[in-house]
């Protein structure tokens, strides 16, 4: 029996008759990268805090590499390496000196060179022995991920991995995320940003208000039969509208310019219009995506108003 | 958990405060031992007939004397004299050991549980401010563990100042002071100026003994606040103002004992010990033992509270 690296049911988090997180259920698979998505305020630090025990359910149970949280505490989070929020170190002692620090506190014996693995593994080598006041965030956000690395978890959990860092940064975050995965690892990663989750996970739950709206896998989403918006350059944008119009009669499109047009339409469509519009002699010369798309196909399952959803949206963008 | 510990008291002593801190009562102690030096006269050895003729002087100024207070001043001058002479015991006597009794003695009173305070309260405060008790509690220990170890530590810490300053305070009054014999005697006054004969070497010992109990319950009690509020300034404010009340509400507390027995279970009296190596009771009929089992139920409310809270409370930072 494969056993899930982590399993949650009916999570429930009230502080003070305020529901903060209502009835959330899910499950990792090992190997996997998982999402947690959510605007700022929707419950996922709150989320992974009870993951971890750092604060207590008032629901739920939380099963990690099949150990109950509660009654086999020190061997379920002997399991887990995380970062919660932010990473967090004492900013008088080196890098190197914190992670010993950490080293010291596992369940089992981690020698020196599996303290240096890590560190040549998230690329600290130069500046593992200054002090950790002394480093910038990304190099934060990268000794936190080596801490949560250092006992060989099965789970790893970061809550917003990209915070502070820049794009070269996220995109190496991203690199050992996958390769983490890869060896087997299951990872969970929280974050506001949609178009983070699509490139880092395999699925990801969308959380608003406390509540679990829906659980999308990456595939589901750039196949299968969601409408996108879909950009087409042509030589003459009314002429293969009209061409379009009398195969698709309830054609929804926009003409952006006289070579432009876009139109929201299934992946597989993508395909049949290029083919119609080649036959009728048309000149393609781009189709592409839309890259709000998946934003406003996450508007639509958080069921946000459109002001909202739009401040959201340019919010995101910064 | 000896690896919890280590942890703990590694970060207490890779921070400069930490031996600042060390070294401010060592630098109170060598600034003491200058002035005293200064003021201290060599002892002479015709000291028996310098007394008696003192004594003498003082007898003529008695029949001179008209007030009462003065008259019963003189006498209380004369009679210390003589014990002085029928015990054979020289008033200017003055070794490292004497300096120790007295002034390593107030240093440790006042600056090691001021400074043990400050500690015990930043070894937990800190872990909150910076967030960090976020990544010591998701280990496999349980809270308790975590939080013993720390406790165990700042105790560490402050019996490594300690005996900083009771080594230091040797050398130092050595120094200045001339070696003298562990077992020299000598008077010692307790609250009510009666004079016994100690031996003074001996006498050191045992107040440090008894300041033990009242470092450990001010160094608990910052520990409970820092644990409670997460703050260490307001931890640090309310252990240094027990300690402040204790000393100064001596007198009334006193006073309020002799009305109403509930007052003699306040904690105040007995954070301060080291008054019993001068005398068997306090607030008339308190006797040590007594005044340990009180202590101790004060210590079982408090650590069973700051355990307690501590497992279950959720982290908020
Ligand atoms: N200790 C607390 N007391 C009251 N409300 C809280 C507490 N902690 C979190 N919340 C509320 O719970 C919600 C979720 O917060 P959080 O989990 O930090 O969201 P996210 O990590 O998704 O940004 C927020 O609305 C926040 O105000
Ligand atoms: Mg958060």
């Amino acid at each position: 029996m494969s056993e899930k690296a982590l399993e949650v049911r009916s999570l429930t988090k009230r502080i003070r008759k305020k529901l903060i997180i209502d009835d959330v259920s899910f499950s990792v698979e090992k190997g996997e990268v998982f999402g947690l998505l959510g605007p700022n305020g929707a419950g996922k630090t709150t989320i992974i805090k009870m993951i971890v025990g750092l604060i207590g359910r008032t629901k739920g149970e939380v099963f990690i590499n099949g150990f109950d949280l509660d009654r086999e505490f020190k061997k379920a989070i002997s399991e887990v390496g995380a970062i919660v929020e932010n990473p967090e170190f004492y900013g008088y002692m080196s890098g190197y000196r914190n992670l010993k620090h950490y080293a010291n506190l596992a369940a089992e014996k981690i020698p020196k060179e599996r303290i240096q693995e890590v560190t040549r593994l998230v690329g600290l080598e130069k500046a593992i022995h200054q002090k950790v006041k002394t480093y910038s965030l990304g190099m934060r956000q990268r000794l936190g991920i080596a801490q949560a690395l250092l006992h060989n978890p099965s789970l790893l959990i970061l809550d917003e991995p990209t915070n502070g860092l820049d794009p070269q940064g996220i995109r190496e975050v991203r690199g050992y995320l996958r390769m983490l995965a890869k060896s087997g690892i299951a990872v969970i990663v929280s974050s506001h940003l949609l178009s983070e989750m699509q490139l880092m996970c395999d699925r990801f739950a969308i959380i608003e208000k406390g509540k679990l709206i829906q659980i999308s896998s990456i595939d589901e989403l750039n196949g299968g039969n969601l409408e996108q918006e879909v950009a087409f350059e042509v030589d003459n944008a009314d002429n293969a509208v009209r061409i379009l119009k009398n195969y698709y009669p309830g054609f929804a499109e926009k003409v952006v310019n006289e070579k432009q047009f876009s139109v929201k339409i299934t992946r597989e469509t993508i395909a049949d219009v290029n083919q119609l519009l080649v036959n009728h002699g048309v000149k393609v010369y781009g189709i592409g995506l839309s890259s709000t798309s998946l934003e406003e196909h996450f508007l639509k399952i958080t069921g946000t108003d459109g002001q909202g959803g739009m401040a959201y949206v340019v919010a995101n963008k910064k | 958990m000896l690896s919890l510990i280590k942890n703990e008291l590694g970060k207490i002593l890779v921070r400069a405060s930490s031996w600042i801190y060390i070294l401010i009562v060592l630098s109170v102690v060598l600034a003491a031992a200058v002035i005293q030096a200064k003021f201290t006269d060599k002892p002479s050895s015709n000291w028996r007939e310098e007394l008696e003729s003192e004594i003498a002087a003082l007898e003529e100024d008695l029949q001179t004397a008209e007030e009462e207070w003065e008259k019963e001043l003189i006498i209380y001058e004369i009679e210390t004299n003589k014990a002085y002479l029928a015990e054979n015991i020289n008033p200017d006597t003055y070794s490292n050991w004497h300096f120790m009794n007295d002034t390593v003695f107030v240093v440790m009173i006042l600056m090691v549980v001021l400074f043990t305070a400050i500690v015990a309260s930043a070894s937990v405060s800190a872990e909150f401010s910076s967030g960090t008790i976020k990544q010591l509690l998701i280990r496999p220990h349980f809270r308790w563990q975590v939080l013993f170890s720390k406790y165990l530590a700042v105790l560490m810490y402050s019996l490594i100042m300690l005996a900083a300053l009771i080594i230091f305070g040797f050398l130092i009054g050595t120094l200045f002071f001339g070696a003298g014999d562990f077992n020299t005697r000598f008077f010692e006054s307790d609250l009510d100026s009666n004079r016994t004969v100690m031996v003074v070497g001996k006498q050191f010992f045992l107040k440090v003994l008894y300041f033990l109990p009242g470092l450990i319950i001010i160094t608990t009690i910052s520990f409970m606040l820092s644990t409670l509020f997460k703050n260490q300034s307001l931890a640090v404010g309310v252990s240094i103002f027990v300690l402040l009340v204790s000393s100064t509400l001596g007198g009334i507390i006193i006073f309020l004992a002799e009305k109403y027995t509930w007052a003699k279970f306040l904690i105040f009296p007995y954070l301060d010990l080291t008054v019993f190596a001068t005398q068997d009771t306090i607030l008339q009929d308190v006797n040590l033992p007594m005044a340990l089992l009180i202590l101790a139920v004060y210590y079982v409310i408090f650590m069973v509270l700051t355990f307690t809270i501590f497992q279950k409370r959720d982290i908020t930072v």
